[in-house]
């Protein structure tokens, strides 16, 4: 029986080196996805759900107060990021908020320095900073360059432009946990009983792996930028009637130990997202 | 296509600085073809590779550095988690734990590490993999 177990330990292991047969087919699937769709009325969630979960509809009709459209990221463990990306590019595409693109490219130079003095090579991420700062130049409208909502979609879409400012966020991320590494100690400790070096390593810095609450929380702190993830799940609440939980991820002013959530509710991100167990995609509410 | 090929010519002008801080890695580019690199490497001290060196392939996608290059060992090796025959290697990096921050020098430093802290779990030479188990563990 132990014999049994070691030998499917082994064959796990192996399968999880060297690429299995499962996720390959799963990967096939997302491929035909596009890696962001169009923004699609709320309707189309609860179609999906519509032979499914009555707790589950009974939320969609709540998120419908607030909501308006869902934009779907294709689930290939990037989701998070480039929805992150697309919703960021887009408010500056609409709002034309040049006062925030001065604020972000500074934050963006700290990460910089702070790569830097982690020992990161600048060959190694420079191009990734150097591609998200054209995009930022790009969505302002009035220069040579500049972009329609349409070209930041298709932009979205293209795999070389897309990964690789998803690799910049990954890049920004992996800085800010290692910076702080004595606050996301605990809490990397506690989710898989490893260093924070050896968790930026394996699911931070390669493209595919999953965001966390720590991903969430160090990018937000990063770039300062607020989140809001509205979480649709099975759970329910005691008190009967449903509700939707949300949670703001509010960055810490001056980079201070994380946010609370006791200014949280008073801020209003503009970025939200909807989270499902495993998978982010965009909100955009009424 | 473009942008692997900017990123491998900064990666070759950085080989050509730090050649004298690592003595261990010999890291060199096709002539005709930036895609192509091979590695010497010295077999690290206190292992049963002292003293050999060890011929490495690389060859690098298109996509890289999104994608890891692929390495293989030329000089044969009896090595744990090393393919005895084709020099394929199981190193994590080398697959999904990839990411742009390693590079072609930071890869052979990896390789080294593993000729020295073999990972028995993993093996794609089972004889190999079976020693260490008997003798370490």
């Amino acid at each position: 029986m132990q014999n049994e177990e070691q030998l499917t330990c082994k064959i796990e292991d192996w399968a999880n080196c060297c690429g299995g047969v499962d996720d390959d087919d799963f990967m096939q699937k997302q491929s035909s996805i596009p890696l962001l769709g169009d923004k699609e009325p709320l309707s189309t969630l609860a179609a999906e759900y519509q032979s499914g979960s009555p707790i589950l509809l009974e939320k969609i009709k709540v998120l419908a107060h607030k909501y308006a459209a869902i934009r779907r990221a294709r689930g290939d463990g990037n989701c998070f990021f480039r929805s992150f990306m697309f919703s960021y590019l887009e408010h500056i595409l609409e709002t034309q908020d040049r006062a925030e693109v001065d604020r972000i490219k500074i934050k963006v130079e700290e990460c910089r320095k702070t790569l830097q003095g982690l020992g990161y090579v600048d060959f190694t991420f420079e191009d990734f900073f150097a591609l998200f700062l054209e995009q930022l130049d790009d969505v302002l409208q009035g220069n040579e360059n500049s972009i329609s909502h349409e070209e930041l979609q298709n932009r979205s879409c293209d795999q070389s432009v897309s990964d690789y400012i998803v690799m910049f966020f990954r890049f920004v991320t992996t800085g800010e946990i290692r910076k702080r590494s004595q606050f996301f100690e605990p809490f990397i400790l506690g989710l898989t009983n490893t260093t924070v070096e050896q968790f930026c390593k394996s699911s931070v810095e390669p493209m595919g792996e999953e965001s966390d609450h720590m991903h969430i929380t160090a990018l937000s702190d990063a770039l300062g930028v607020p989140i809001r993830v509205v979480y649709l799940d099975r759970s329910s609440c005691d008190a009967g009637g449903v509700s939707v939980n949300h949670h703001n991820f509010v960055p810490a002013p001056g980079n201070l130990p994380s946010a609370t959530s006791a200014s949280s509710e008073s801020i209003n991100p503009f970025i939200t997202m909807l989270y499902r167990p495993g998978h982010y995609d965009i909100l955009y509410p009424k | 296509m473009q942008a692997s090929r900017a990123r491998l010519f900064k990666e070759y002008k950085e080989v050509q600085r730090e050649k004298v801080a690592d003595p261990d890695i010999q890291l060199a580019c096709d002539d005709t073809n930036i895609f192509k690199w091979t590695a010497l490497i010295k077999g690290p001290s206190e292992t049963p590779f002292e003293g050999g060196v060890f011929q490495l392939v690389f060859s690098v996608p298109e996509q890289y550095p999104l994608q890891p290059p692929q390495v293989r060992f030329l000089t044969k090796i009896f090595h744990p988690n090393v393919h005895f025959k084709t020099g394929e290697i199981c190193l994590d990096i080398l697959k999904n734990a990839w990411s742009p921050a390693w590079t072609l020098q930071s890869v052979c430093r990896a390789i080294i590490a593993l000729m020295a802290h073999p990972e028995p779990d993993s093996p794609l030479n089972c004889d190999s993999g079976n020693l260490v188990d008997v003798l370490f563990v």
